[in-house]
């Protein structure tokens, strides 16, 4: 998978995401077992809650890296306009869902949904773009 | 206070805003209103919901306004600012809320109010667009 593309900027971020992938997955399970296996209170069991969340912003930061780093400045112009189109649709959605929770008492939207809702708004927006331009 | 903006664009765009912000604050009061004296016994009617979702309207006008702006500044810098500055805050949201979410779902961190979400990414925003106009400076 790694080697069907011949963009070295490409390969690294995939390299880069798989990589905060494996560490989530990995950090995740350590997480939950300490959890059930130890019950931690206070400090420790923030710190421990907030160690699956480092890989996604690892993950995030491994796609800035990307765009600074393509040289294709269509791909760059592409993947930030996706970007935008992804943050203005989670924005929209959380912002709506933020005033039924208050009004009508809503179920509370779990918060790690937020990262994969925006990957998923920016992928549709990609996938667009790429439509639009082709 | 808008007369002193020489680009016709960001003029457009912050009376825009600010009408957008007097509106989700105005339909907010008067949303709140409704639900205090003519919905306190169904709250969860189709009246409500309508009335829960027209505050964030303004909120949504106010993105699209972004965008908007982002199509008609001509000033490539002002606008690459932006955009960088947009995608920073990107980041600081998404960061902050997958760890709040981690913390509420395995330490039984308190309950983030979704409403602060859009505040807060504008925070990030602005801390971006300081931090590159520093860089450029």
């Amino acid at each position: 998978m790694l080697c069907s593309t011949s963009n070295p900027a490409q390969r690294r971020y995939m390299r880069r995401f798989l990589v905060a992938m494996l560490l989530y997955i990995l950090f995740l399970f350590l997480a939950v077992w300490i959890f059930v296996h130890y019950r931690p209170v206070g400090p420790m069991a923030w710190i421990l809650a907030v160690l699956p969340a480092l890989a996604i912003i690892g993950q995030i930061a491994a796609f800035g890296l990307y765009l600074d780093e393509e040289k294709d400045e269509f791909q760059v112009a592409v993947g930030v306009q996706s970007m935008l189109w992804g943050i203005g649709g989670t924005l929209a959605v959380t912002v709506t869902w933020g005033f039924l929770e208050n009004f009508v008492h809503l179920r509370h939207l779990d918060l790690i949904l937020v990262y994969p809702l925006f990957c998923l708004l920016s992928g549709i927006a990609f996938g667009l773009l790429q439509l639009r331009f082709r | 206070m808008f007369c002193s903006i020489k680009s016709p664009a960001l003029r457009r765009y912050l009376i825009r805003v600010s009408i957008m912000t007097a509106l989700c604050f105005l339909i907010s009061v008067v949303a709140a209103l409704v639900f205090q004296f003519f919905l306190p016994h169904d709250p969860h009617g189709a009246l409500a919901y309508l009335a829960a979702v027209l505050p964030a309207l303004p909120v949504i006008g106010a993105l699209v306004y972004t965008g908007v702006y982002l199509a008609e500044e001509k000033d490539e810098f002002q606008r690459y600012l932006l955009v960088q500055s947009l995608l920073g805050g990107t980041g600081g949201i998404l960061a902050v809320l997958t760890a709040w979410g981690n913390m509420e779902d395995i330490a039984n961190a308190p309950h983030l109010d979704l409403i602060y979400v859009y505040p807060l990414f504008w925070v990030f925003a602005g801390i971006s667009y300081h931090l590159v106009k520093t860089r450029y400076r």
